[in-house]
């Protein structure tokens, strides 16, 4: 072995790669000077420690005696909390066998394929546990300050959660690509690690609408119907959360459970990490099916074209339709929540409303990305007779259509209880899409669609502006559906100054 | 026409190309060229100055010259979820070509330009060369009287640019207008009627080829058109060093 290809050498250099990365997350590639990140990221946390501080101060003096009730609530919570750990991860592990970036020099170097894949599925082991560290922090030193140090032992079954969904996304990694193909496993690793991401709290608001008709998941783990099927005290299910409430004995069989989760999985699946990246290498990107042309030459206008276009590339593409789309199952339990309260019209606006409006202005801003600054053929629309502007108008167009395509049955739906409560939601629906659509054309660089995940650091004040004009105008939508008109003026007006002020900081070129 | 960024990338360049000419614009790297071409076919607008496209005015309306305009780049932009065909009809249709005759002078491209067997595959994953192809076939699919073309030969095998060479030759026998950048100095020896050479957003020279070896002090057919470039460049770095320094001592 030679010292290039020695294992500190290897984890020297994908650690500067790593903190490079990191840093252009940070500092959309350098434009911000790290302290005014620190200072961001310090002001950040201070604020997470006072709304975690509302939360859980009550809650402080908590121990395992103190009943189910605290064992379910503290359980369930840790279930959300890794569900969203496996989903990153095993986001982070199929992107590491299909991101070409250096693989190819790897690949055509002396070095071991599974050397340089097991520490970079170690490098994931640890962003997701420090990532969950970060994120338990204000939960926990408030927990510290508030009920003394046995809430530190938190933090060590954070990082035990890190390293078993490192460990059970490499398996789950593992059984896609054996079932599905490399081909396939892309697209299915993203689904799932949306399904995965969502299921838990999906799943709980789904059974806690439909069993106590509420969307609170804190409400329906401490409902009579969870408590009376919980497990007995003493079930070793309880040891995650006898350990972050202080049981040093849990903590230490905790950790070693997500510490063999993680080291088992490398040690079987080592050798063939690097016939999984050589596979999937070796797929030929897209589908190139000769198939019946379903573009065909006739009259249309540029306009119609243009439109027609951007719904074909979309539809077309499963990764970005996928990328894009799987945040809408988090409308499910809306969904559910609309039927189970079908006769009160008041009651269900007023609960979707924010929802609906949320989440069209965060599809809004992603489909208008993909659309403007994800167009694969500028010069060729640049270079096109089109009238000034016709190009542009016919995207937005494009974006709000589909829109309107995604939510039209929720609108239909809430229409058949009360059309005057439908029309509130269409137009929070309409106004946070085409609030976030316009910050992406104020906002837009020229940029491969395949960037589409890191979209959002070209600009981090398009990114705050999209998202807080979409909290702004939800909270308008609401307040509207509740019949509060002259009270809905005030975040209508808030996202009209977000929204000036974006318009006013966009780049000029 | 006058173009600066941080520095003047095109600087009071007076530039007039025939009708139904082959026109070669060559220079070195940063020597303006593909900044002169996208001005002409309107993605970039000049500081100052006017283009004239078969006498419209691109400025003052830029719809009318893009109509009769067809613009390609050395790096192919094409849509890699469309098959060639489908790309074909979505060009036609911006430029609003009678489908019948668009359909019909999509096949003649297909077939001129070796696509066929392809047209119904989606470009993912299409070799350089075979994207290059559908951009031309894109390009010419409208029956442009203007073609612009940057580096259109770059990435493309043999076979592949005779290809591309003979669909242009044979569009300038019908009457239209090509305007390339190159740096492969043979295909504008072979090519070009006339070349042009520009040099720091200049025009430096213009002519035919034996007219530039004249310039350079050579007779018809005794020099290469790289070396006649070679020696037109090295003459104008001379003419701009400050005085009294050594040839090869660097401006600044």
């Amino acid at each position: 072995m030679t010292a290039a290809a020695s294992l500190l050498w290897l984890a020297r250099h994908e650690g500067s790669l790593a903190w490079r990365d990191m840093h252009y997350l940070m500092t959309a590639g350098g434009r911000w000077r790290l302290r005014s990140v620190a200072l961001i990221f310090l002001a950040i946390m201070a604020f997470l420690h006072l709304v975690a501080y509302s939360i859980v101060a009550p809650h402080a003096q908590a121990r395992v005696e103190s009943g189910p009730t605290v064992l379910v609530a503290v359980t369930g919570s840790l279930g959300l909390s890794f569900f969203l750990m496996l989903s990153q991860a095993l986001e982070q592990v199929t992107r590491l066998f299909y991101s070409r970036g250096d693989l190819d020099l790897f690949k055509s170097s002396p070095l071991p394929l599974d050397r340089l894949f097991g520490l970079r599925v170690a490098a994931i082991a640890v962003s997701t546990t420090a990532m969950a560290l970060i994120v338990a922090a204000p939960v926990l030193n408030v927990l510290m300050f508030l009920g003394g140090p046995r809430w530190a032992l938190g933090f060590g079954v954070a990082a035990a959660g890190g390293l078993a969904a490192t460990g059970l996304s490499l398996v789950l990694a593992a059984i896609l690509f054996d079932t599905m193909g490399p081909r396939r496993t892309r697209l299915a690793a993203q689904i799932a690690s949306a399904i995965v991401g969502s299921a838990f709290i999906i799943g709980i608001q789904a059974v806690a609408i439909l069993s106590i008709g509420t969307l609170s998941p804190q409400a329906f783990f401490q409902s009579e119907i969870v408590i009376a099927h919980a497990p007995a005290a003493e079930s070793w299910l309880w040891l995650p959360t006898r350990a972050v409430l202080g049981d040093g004995m849990a903590l230490l069989a905790t950790f070693a459970i997500g510490l063999l989760l993680l080291a088992v999985p490398m040690q079987i699946l080592a050798k063939r990490l690097g016939d999984y990246a050589l596979a999937a290498a070796g797929v030929a990107q897209g589908d190139r099916r000769p198939r019946r042309a379903s573009w065909v030459f006739r009259r249309a206008g540029a306009s119609r074209l243009l439109r027609r276009k951007e719904w074909v590339l979309l539809l077309r593409d499963p990764w970005l339709a996928s990328q894009t789309l799987m945040q809408m199952l988090y409308l499910i339990p809306s969904g559910l929540l609309l039927w189970r309260c079908y006769g009160d019209s008041q009651g269900a606006s007023v609960v979707l409303a924010p929802v609906l409006t949320m989440a069209a202005g965060q599809l809004g801003g992603g489909l208008g990305w993909l659309a403007v600054s994800g167009e694969d053929a500028p010069d060729l629309i640049a270079s096109a007779p089109l009238s000034p502007g016709l190009h542009l108008r016919s995207k937005v167009e494009a974006v709000q259509l589909a829109i309107f395509a995604v939510f039209a049955p929720f609108l239909l739906a809430l229409a058949g209880l009360d059309w005057k409560s439908a029309l509130i939601v269409a137009a929070g629906i309409g106004i946070a899409a085409l609030s976030s659509t316009l910050v992406q054309i104020w906002f837009r660089s020229q940029a491969s669609r395949r960037h589409f995940r890191r979209r959002q650091t070209s600009s981090r004040i398009a990114t705050f502006a999209e998202a807080f004009a979409s909290v702004a105008w939800a909270a308008t939508a609401a307040i509207a559906s509740s019949g509060s008109w002259l009270l809905a003026i005030g975040p209508a007006v808030i996202a009209l100054l977000i929204l000036y002020g974006a318009w006013a900081m966009r780049p000029r070129s | 026409m006058c173009k600066s960024f941080q520095r003047p990338a095109v600087d009071r360049l007076d530039l007039t190309v025939r009708r139904g000419e082959f026109y070669a614009l060559l220079g070195p790297n940063g020597a303006g060229k593909t900044t002169t071409l996208r001005i002409v076919s309107g993605l970039l607008r000049p500081d100052s100055g006017s283009v004239l496209i078969w006498g419209i005015d691109a400025l003052a309306d830029p719809v009318a010259a893009k109509r009769i305009t067809a613009w390609v780049s050395d790096e192919p932009m094409i849509y890699d979820k469309l098959s060639p065909m489908e790309y074909l009809a979505f060009v036609a249709g911006l430029w609003e070509v009678e489908p019948a005759l668009a359909e019909k002078s999509a096949n003649e491209l297909l077939d001129l330009l070796e696509l066929r067997p392809v047209a119904h595959e989606r470009c993912d994953g299409f070799s350089k060369g075979m994207r290059q192809k559908v951009a031309l076939a894109g390009a010419l699919v409208h029956d442009p009287k203007l073609i612009i073309l940057d580096e259109p030969l770059t990435g493309l095998d043999a076979r592949a640019a005779r290809l591309v060479k003979d669909a242009l030759l044979a569009r300038v026998r019908r009457g239209c207008t090509v305007i390339m950048t190159t740096h492969i100095l043979e295909v504008a020896e072979r090519m070009a009627e006339r070349i042009g050479v520009i040099s720091r957003g200049r025009l430096i020279a213009e002519g035919s080829l034996d007219e530039l070896r004249h310039r350079t002090g050579g007779t018809a057919g005794d020099r290469s058109l790289e070396d006649v470039f070679l020696a037109l460049v090295a003459e104008q770095d001379a003419a701009q060093m400050p005085t009294g320094a050594p040839a090869g001592a660097p401006v600044a």
